[in-house]
């Protein structure tokens, strides 16, 4: 009898958290428990990430996904949350026609995924994970620490780092939140005075 | 092959990637809510990352060349990116909502040809 | 002062300034003041500047630099009293001459050709500046007078419209002054040129000023038959010259007159004239050694060097069919080409149809043109290109001039047209002058053109001023004027007197006077060197008698006797102030031009230019027995002597005739006509020249003209139709095809296009879910294509 390898059995517990909860999204009709099941699975994937050794990246999933993200989902939910929009029910055929269009790929995916050898599990996993987030947040200031002592020069391809595209998402953020703010705003309503003629 | 003695690799975690962006996918394509649409959105784009960080993941697959870093670095962006569509899908939302007072996707069909 | 550096300077403004004056007016013109009238002031202005500068030049910077030859001028009275200078004569060194040669600006260098824009300056040139600029400046004076009816709308009664009215049109005094400013630019840069290719630039521009000023009455088809037939026998002339310029330059070149160093290496190359009259040969006349080579061309392919002992052998070959008899001959033809620009320029026999007709242009313009400078050109040109003239090419300039002196004076006797009257005058000195360089008398041909430049003009602009008073060309209806245009009728009688030559023997004479004489003396000493060309002193002689009796005749027809027509004599009155002044001043330039004034004259300066080497005695080559005698021997007693009472006798003799004819009126001249009908009408005729020409060249011509016409109309235009017709059919065919076959296949098509769009359109549901499927759907199917269909391989698989 083997040991029990405690990595992987969290593995597939947050795996079956993950999927099991995005399936009830798509089969819920409710659309604030849709927003609670969301939540739930967006941070059972941020163990799978813990799990893959991406400690940082999990960290910003709970963060910015669970805590930034759907919370203004669920603004939206609640700013339209009247009756007939709270339950919105899909005809059946469109259902059965989902299934088959999302079984297919699903078909496809899975094939492609259990297909090569290099992805198959190693024989020994490490016991202790490096951690990232300095490596990350060099990598995001222009310094690529994990590729300075490199040898090999295919390998030392991406050396500058991603300054300049994290630049860009900031301005990209930026942009985006005052183009949300603008379509979000309140309507002007033209209101014709004495001497105007209504528009 | 037993999960629970075995250590898992990367096709496990596409596998979960897969699932999850199945099911976003269908979520777009059978919610008619506009918000339940964005929920799968999110969904697909986190079936994504999975596998982006799957694949970046040392850990997994100890002295292979995979995307390393860049992997976990793209999926910050992609998180960043997420946060900004949601932004602006909500806010066309609203939009929405406010001249048809509706968040119905199907009354939304003033484009069709 | 410098001259050699001040000289070109002052000539170089001198000449410009016309230029820019006629710039000025070209183009502000129309809106000089009323009517233009300020472009006059702007013209006269720029004309007198340069004769200012051309003047100031003269005294200050020429005279003072370069001594006058030390020999007194011949004809005075003083030296030719002694008449044994016949020692001092032979032994006179060739004297170099000051000159002072060199380029403007270079216009561009083809291989060995340069094409620049120079000056040779020498005393000529400096008198020939003076004399033009003066006398233009008269002329631009008289002309405010002269022209003062184009300041306002015209009425041309010489032009009569199909509706019976006569024209009227808008005055043209600014474009008047215009071709005027433009006309002293291009004859000062004639004047002034360092080389033959700048000399005949210049010498069209004037062609085509005396073009546009005949032309200026231009609604006048006389007027425009006139320019156009000087432009045209121009243009005969000009060949030759443009022959002569080919031969000089394949041969010898370069086109500069005078040694420029053009490529700045210190050592002046030789010009035209060096190369002809070498120094070392002591400028007399020897092939040069460019013609010996153009000659020889065939041994030196064959390997014969051109060394300077085998060209001196080559030259000596003068026997027939030699090297050096063929490019003596080169050398022939090379100055009668030249001389044919001249012939043509200066109208002499066979070109001189065009001068009398170029009277239709305003008589300033034919006193200007027509009379002082532009046709005096030729006989320039005649006299700068002198040394370059062999013996043989001058007897033929002095047979022809000797045959137009002739024949324009016969002409002038039977003309009544006062300014065809003129004309042929002119003509006929312009043939004494070509007849005097013919035989050898440079300084005398050059002094006539002086001479003649002054009371020419002073001729033309007096008979300006009788047409102006009586408003006709006509001297049968003219008489008596002297009454009321006094100062008109006496500087006339003295421009009579000068062209006859009137004066005292041996003591005092007006201008023409000394010229004639030098010429006659001239003659007489060629007549006694080749006793068979004596004719030409015979016929010089008799042309002196006819001079004067047609100027007499002219002038007592014009302002003696009774009033002929009492209608117009009535209405005479004497031109305006500004016109006589001019004829006042004129009048005296036509009596002291002569003089020579303590060393100082037209003479002298003359002397100086002299090119280097034409006193020596020169003998014909191939014409064995030619012989141009010195010049300086015509001033010996038994030349001079003889000459000068020949002069005197025959100019009394015509004025005796005139007198006896037209002033006292003893004998009918309509009884003489009658007598020798024949003779009368066949002067009256213009010894039928015109006809003659009609019939020899026009007519032919015509006649070709007229075949090639019908030949282009019938066969070419046929072709040409049928061709067009051809063309339409296989348009209609293609129309056809167009319309039925491309357009339908391109329709057919486009009908397809919008059927399957339309067909498509059903998929564009607008419903957002329905979009996600067909993405799913898609990537499924692109996955599943390219896996099984393509046999992709995927990594590490």
């Amino acid at each position: 009898m083997e040991p029990i390898n405690w990595h992987s059995v969290f593995f597939l517990l947050f795996a079956l958290v993950a999927c099991g909860f995005a399936l009830a999204v798509l089969m819920t009709s409710n659309i604030v428990r849709m927003a609670f099941y969301l939540v739930l699975s967006l941070a059972a994937t941020s163990g799978l990430f813990f799990l893959a050794g991406a400690d940082f990246v999990g960290a910003m999933q709970i963060m910015i996904y669970v805590g930034g993200t759907l919370v203004l989902l669920i603004f939206g939910v609640m700013l339209t949350a009247k009756g007939p929009f709270i339950t919105m029910r899909t005809k059946a055929g469109e259902w059965i026609l989902g299934a088959i269009v999302g079984g297919s790929l699903l078909a496809v995916l899975l094939s492609a995924a259990t297909s090569v050898r290099a992805w198959q599990p190693a024989a020994q996993l490490p016991r202790v994970a490096q951690p990232t987030a300095t490596r990350l947040g060099m990598g995001l200031l222009g310094v690529r620490v994990d590729k300075l002592a490199e040898q090999d020069p295919t390998r030392r391809a991406g050396m500058s780092g991603y300054l300049l595209p994290f630049e860009i998402v900031s301005v990209h953020l930026l942009v985006v939140l005052i183009g949300s703010a603008y379509l979000a705003r309140p309507k002007k309503r033209a209101v014709a005075g004495p001497g105007e003629t209504a528009r | 092959m037993n999960l629970l003695t075995q250590p898992v690799g990367v096709s496990h975690y596409l596998i979960v990637g897969a699932i999850l962006f199945v099911t976003g996918a269908v979520c777009m394509a059978t919610k008619r809510n506009a918000l339940g649409v964005l929920m799968g959105i999110e969904l697909v784009l986190n079936g994504a990352n999975v596998n982006f960080v799957a694949f970046g993941s040392d850990y997994l697959r100890p002295g292979v060349i995979g995307l390393g870093l860049d992997g976990q670095l793209i999926a910050l962006f992609v998180i960043v990116l997420a946060a900004a569509e949601a932004a602006v899908a909500l806010a066309i939302t609203l939009n929405f909502y406010n001249n048809h007072s509706t968040v119905d996707v199907d009354r939304a069909d003033e484009l069709k040809g | 002062m410098d001259p050699v550096s001040t000289l070109p300077t002052l000539f170089g403004l001198a000449w410009l300034l016309p230029l820019v004056s006629f710039a000025l007016i070209v183009l502000f013109g129309p809106r000089m003041g009323k009517a233009g009238i300020k472009a006059g002031y702007v013209a006269t202005g720029a004309i007198l500047a340069s004769f200012v500068l051309s003047a100031f030049a003269l005294f200050f910077v020429w005279l003072p630099n370069y001594d006058l030859p030390a020999e007194a001028h011949p004809a005075t009275a003083e030296s030719s009293a002694g008449g044994a200078h016949a020692g001092e004569v032979e032994h006179a060194a060739p004297r170099e001459k000051p000159a002072i040669t060199g380029d403007w600006y270079t216009l561009g260098q083809f291989g060995s050709l340069r094409i620049t824009i120079g000056y040779y300056i020498d005393s000529l040139t400096v008198l020939m500046f003076v004399m033009v600029t003066f006398i233009s400046t008269c002329i631009h004076f008289y002309s405010f007078g002269y022209m003062h009816e184009e300041l306002e709308e015209v009425t041309d009664h010489e032009v009569t419209l199909p509706g019976g009215d006569h024209l009227r049109r808008r005055g043209r005094f600014h474009r008047f002054f215009q071709y005027l400013s433009l006309f002293c630019f291009s004859m000062l840069g004639l004047v002034i040129a360092g080389n033959v290719a700048m000399m005949f630039v210049f010498w069209e521009l004037v062609g085509i000023c005396s073009y546009f000023l005949i032309g200026f009455y231009i609604e006048r088809r006389s007027a425009c038959l006139a320019a156009n037939k000087a432009f045209i026998v121009n243009r005969v002339g000009d060949f030759g010259m443009i022959v002569g310029m080919m031969i000089i330059f394949a041969t010898l070149g370069t086109f500069a007159f005078g040694d420029v160093d053009a490529d700045g290496d210190g050592t002046p190359e030789p010009g035209i004239f060096s190369q002809v009259r070498t120094p070392a040969n002591h400028h007399a006349l020897v092939v040069p050694d460019g013609m010996v080579k153009a000659a020889a061309v065939d041994k030196i392919a064959k390997g014969a060097e051109p060394t300077p002992e085998n060209i001196q052998a080559w030259r000596e070959q003068m026997e027939p069919g030699g090297i050096g008899r063929y490019a003596y001959w080169l050398w022939i033809v090379a100055g009668l080409g030249i001389f044919c620009g001249c012939v043509g320029k200066s109208a002499q026999f066979p070109l001189h149809v065009w001068l009398p007709d170029a009277m239709e242009g305003p008589t300033p313009v034919s006193a200007l043109v027509h009379s002082a400078t532009m046709v005096a050109a030729g006989v320039y040109l005649v006299g700068r290109f002198f040394p370059f003239f062999t013996p043989e090419v001058l007897v033929v300039i002095a047979i022809i001039g000797c045959i137009t002196l002739f024949i324009a004076a016969t002409i002038a006797i039977t003309a009544t047209d006062i300014k065809r009257v003129l004309a042929y005058s002119t003509v006929s000195q312009l043939g004494y002058m070509m007849l005097a360089l013919g035989v050898g008398g440079w300084s005398a041909g050059m002094f006539h053109l002086i001479t003649h430049a002054f009371f020419k003009s002073l001729l033309f602009m007096c008979s300006g001023s009788v047409i102006h008073a009586v408003h006709t060309n006509d001297m049968t209806k003219m008489g008596g004027l002297r009454h009321k245009m006094p100062w008109t009728a006496y500087t006339m009688l003295v421009g009579c007197l000068a062209i006859m030559g009137a004066g005292v023997p041996f003591a005092i004479g007006l201008s023409g006077h000394y010229s004639k004489d030098a010429i006659l003396a001239q003659a007489l000493s060629f007549k006694d060197a080749n006793p068979r060309l004596g004719f030409l002193f015979y016929v010089a002689a008799g042309g002196a008698a006819i001079t004067a009796f047609y100027m007499f005749r002219l002038w007592f027809m014009t302002f003696a006797g009774e009033p002929r027509d009492h209608h117009r004599y009535e209405h005479a009155h004497e031109s305006p102030k500004v016109m006589y002044y001019p004829l006042v001043i004129l009048a005296v330039m036509a009596i002291v031009t002569g003089w020579s004034i303590f060393g100082f004259g037209v003479q002298p300066l003359l002397e100086q230019a002299r090119p280097a080497g034409i006193l020596a005695e020169a003998q014909g080559v191939l014409w064995t027995g030619l012989v141009h005698p010195d010049e300086h021997l015509s001033h010996l007693e038994e030349f001079h002597v003889s000459s000068t009472w020949v002069a005197t006798m025959t100019g009394l003799v015509g004025l005796f005739l005139a007198v006896v004819f037209y002033g006292v009126r003893m004998l009918d001249p309509a009884e003489v006509c009658n007598q020798f009908k024949p003779i009368y009408n066949f002067l009256m005729g213009k010894w039928y020249f015109d006809e003659l020409y009609n019939i020899v060249f026009v007519q032919p011509l015509l006649f070709v003209a007229r075949r090639v016409a019908e030949f282009d109309r019938q066969v070419i235009d046929g072709i040409i139709d049928g061709m067009a017709l051809v063309t339409m059919i296989v348009a209609y065919v293609e129309d056809f095809i167009d319309r039925y076959f491309v357009d339908g296949f391109v329709n057919v098509f486009a009908d397809w296009t919008y059927g399957i769009a339309v067909w498509f359109r059903g998929a564009e549901t607008g419903r957002v879910r329905q979009y996600v499927m067909f993405i799913v759907v898609g990537t499924v199917v692109m996955f599943l294509l390219i896996t099984f269909y393509l046999n992709y391989t995927f990594a590490g698989s």
